[in-house]
């Protein structure tokens, strides 16, 4: 069978237009390397799904190399060294499964960074080849189909919206929030209501959000959460026209006279190969593992890689520059039957340096520390650099589960893209199936941490002003490995780009990206509601192809 | 003394029940988790140092309580667990052994100071104490289906709700 599309990859960037082009009829496949997880599978089992590699591939079968700064010199590390893994979720609806939901949108400036800030050097910064007001419809779109609650604020940095308000309320907040809004006012800063990809009512077969208290890093066994697999594969395998075949690895895309014939894939549970024939092959693997994809698929017209004649797929990855910081709350703050209230939300965040002193900043979203015991235990074990065990031990945990509980900050400012910032292939380093690993060199500009620095000490002053504790703060050169974009930037120059405005690789005209990786930049958020965004956007381009 | 095995077959899907190096209980092990066969005798070393690690407190569970060391033996048969892991934790064991002969005679209060006196010796065995005390910890509040946390102590003891719903299978096996 030729499929009329093959999407390569379940996650946020593959299901949008998967959703698209199945609803219109259109025959797709998609090629999942995971497994096929749903309500009924999921639990809170830290063990399984914080603790260990469970929905992300053993490191021993499939790892990546780490290229850091280490006096000068860039030192490679593999990731089954460091056990600090670089994959996410692969399973069905990929790691939207367990997102915790903090949905932003793009602010206008944030598709022309070159054109409206000063130029900052050695930061390979670029305009989009889109603007916000083309993007909107689809942000919309995300709203309603994948589902957001919340309630608009008003602020200077509120990106224009075609529609006055979320369709889902907002979820239930804590007391603390009402703590947040105070000292907010007090300081003269404006406490933004968190958008959140979780409904607050039923949709279709999906129920509410139950409010288990163990959100993000968790499956959701209601569906409230949007994840792609609930909000949009599931719907779309309704229509008949869509295929979803798991335990797929791709190892390969095949080209025959620039065009993409075949997507070769190892079934990782009998090893088999088998191979996919269509007649659009999409590339959403994130961001990391589609640069590898394509740079692994050499061929006689691409002896680089796929739609890699100018050496661009790879170079200007993206991550998240920020950090975190936390303050300690106890019966001081507020009573402590309400302090230890379970499962409502916080959702607050600061954006009111979105821009400081004209030039880019970013946001601080605020969260409770997360409920899984084990890892709000172990933390206890040391005390000023020393072990400690037996009663003190003991005593710590006992205090820290029963007298109080911290505020944590998340900072997201722009990872400014640069040229020590890549991902490429080695030939020595390779997974069990034999297929060259993915090196990322982790090259961080240093305006990323001016920028993120100047965000904690904000976020500090909030927490100072709320009667926090023991506020700590810990801003790193190194990224989160769970928000990766970049590496096959769009733009009308295919010297300077690998896609176009439509993510179509401007060398292989039946080949296209559509996870985060045509990103030039990324904001200074979290960029999930934009990739589902624009994964829509370019579903409805290849239907109208 | 005789090198004490637990081995089982990898290949069928029967459950493999074997005595339990905790008397009066049952270890029960699924023969998928491994097909190595594992050496308790470094477990038996590694029970006593827990009890010191997490003794029985006014309310809280002791470790031989919540099933510390049969969690570790568990969990460790895992594919998932860091084979690197369970080398440095047996390696310390021995280490310590070594250097603290009497250790398993030794009274509580010895036995604490022998561990203090361990770790202030080299970095590397400080690590392994921090190792050893991880596992111990995340024995104490993982779900008791992994064979720790025995009867929810843990969680009871510090007040704790699980979140729901609970594991039906170990390791995030689809139901």
């Amino acid at each position: 069978m030729i499929y009329d599309v093959c999407i390569i990859g379940s996650g946020v960037g593959g299901s949008g237009v998967a959703y698209t082009l199945a609803m219109s009829g259109k025959k797709v496949v998609v090629l999942e390397r995971g497994l096929f997880y749903r309500e009924k599978d999921f639990s809170k089992d830290e063990i399984a799904y914080c603790k260990r590699d469970i929905i992300t591939p053993n490191l021993k079968e499939s790892y990546h190399t780490i290229e850091s700064l280490e006096d000068e010199k860039w030192i490679k590390t593999a990731t089954y060294d460091s056990e600090n893994s670089f994959f996410n979720g692969n399973v069905v609806g990929g790691s939207s499964n367990f997102m915790s939901g903090y949905f932003h949108r793009f602010k206008p400036n944030d598709f022309r960074l070159k054109s409206t800030y000063p130029e900052i050097k050695g930061a390979n910064i670029m305009d989009w080849v889109i603007d916000y007001s083309e993007l909107e419809p689809y942000y919309e779109k995300v709203e309603r189909l994948v589902g957001i609650s919340g309630e608009v604020t008003p602020h200077k940095y509120h990106e224009p919206r075609s529609t006055p308000n979320f369709p889902y309320p907002p979820l239930d907040e804590h007391p603390i929030s009402k703590l947040i809004d105070k000292s907010c006012h007090k300081l003269g800063f404006i406490p933004y209501k968190t958008p959140r990809a979780i409904i607050s009512k039923p949709k279709d077969k999906r129920d509410n959000c139950y409010y288990s208290n163990y959100c993000g890093s968790y499956g959701c066994s209601s569906g409230a959460k949007g994840s792609a697999r609930v909000s949009l594969l599931e719907p779309a395998l309704k229509s008949g026209n869509l295929t979803i075949i798991t335990s797929a690895f791709v190892k390969k895309l095949e080209e025959k006279n620039k065009k993409v014939t075949k997507a070769i894939y190892i079934d990782t549970q009998t090893l088999k190969e088998h191979y996919i024939k269509a007649k659009i092959f999409v590339v959403a693997n994130q961001a990391v593992e589609s640069c590898r994809l394509l740079l692994n698929s050499k061929s006689l017209n691409f002896p680089n890689g796929l739609a890699n004649n100018s050496n661009q797929v790879g170079k200007n990855i993206l991550f998240s520059a920020g950090g975190v910081g936390s303050g300690g709350f106890d019966f001081n703050s507020m009573p402590i039957d309400e302090l230890m209230k379970e499962g409502l939300f916080v959702n607050r965040s600061l954006c009111d340096w979105y821009e400081i002193d004209g030039v880019k900043g970013g946001i601080i979203d605020l969260l409770f520390e997360h409920a899984n015991p084990i890892s709000k235990a172990i933390k206890e074990r040391w005390q000023d650099g020393e072990l400690i065990w037996g009663e003190k031990l003991q005593d710590k945990i006992f205090y820290k589960f029963t007298k109080t509980r911290r505020v944590n900050f998340e900072i997201f400012n722009d990872w400014l893209p640069n040229d020590n910032c890549f991902v490429s292939v080695d030939d020595k380093y390779r997974d069990i199936y034999g297929v060259p690993v993915a090196n990322i060199r982790i090259g961080s500009h240093p305006h990323n941490l001016k920028i993120a620095n100047i965000l904690a000490q904000k976020a500090k002053k909030l927490l100072i002003e709320m009667g926090a504790k023991d506020i700590n703060i810990s801003i790193s050169p190194y990224p989160p490995s769970n928000l990766q974009a970049g590496g096959c930037r769009f733009g009308d120059n295919p010297q300077t780009s690998v896609l176009n405005k439509y993510c179509q690789t401007h060398e292989i005209k039946n080949l296209f990206v559509t996870d985060g990786s045509f990103m030039p930049t990324g904001g200074s958020l979290p960029y999930t509601w934009t990739i589902y965004a624009n994964s829509f956007r370019v579903g409805e381009y290849i239907l109208n192809i | 003394m005789p090198r004490e095995l637990i081995s089982f077959d990898g290949v069928t899907r029967r459950v493999f029940i074997t005595s339990s190096i905790i008397s009066g209980t049952i270890l029960v092990l699924m023969p998928q988790y491994s097909i190595s066969p594992i050496d308790i005798k470094p477990f038996k070393i590694i029970q006593a140092i827990q009890d010191v690690l997490f003794p029985k407190g006014l309310e809280a569970p002791s470790a031989l309580e919540f099933g510390a060391t049969n969690y570790l033996l568990r969990v460790s048969s895992h594919s998932s667990f860091v084979e690197f892991d369970l080398k440095f934790l047996i390696y310390g064991t021995n280490l310590l052994i070594e250097e603290e002969r009497d250790f398993l005679s030794m009274n509580a209060i010895d036995k604490d100071k022998a561990l203090k006196n361990f770790i202030s010796k080299s970095q590397k065995n400080k690590n392994w104490l921090s190792l050893l005390l991880y596992y111990t910890i995340e024995a104490l509040l993982s779900d008791p289906i992994y064979g720790g946390n025995r009867d929810e102590l843990g969680w009871r003891w510090l007040g704790h709700h699980s979140g729901k719903p609970k594991p039906q299978k170990p390791f995030g096996e689809i139901v």
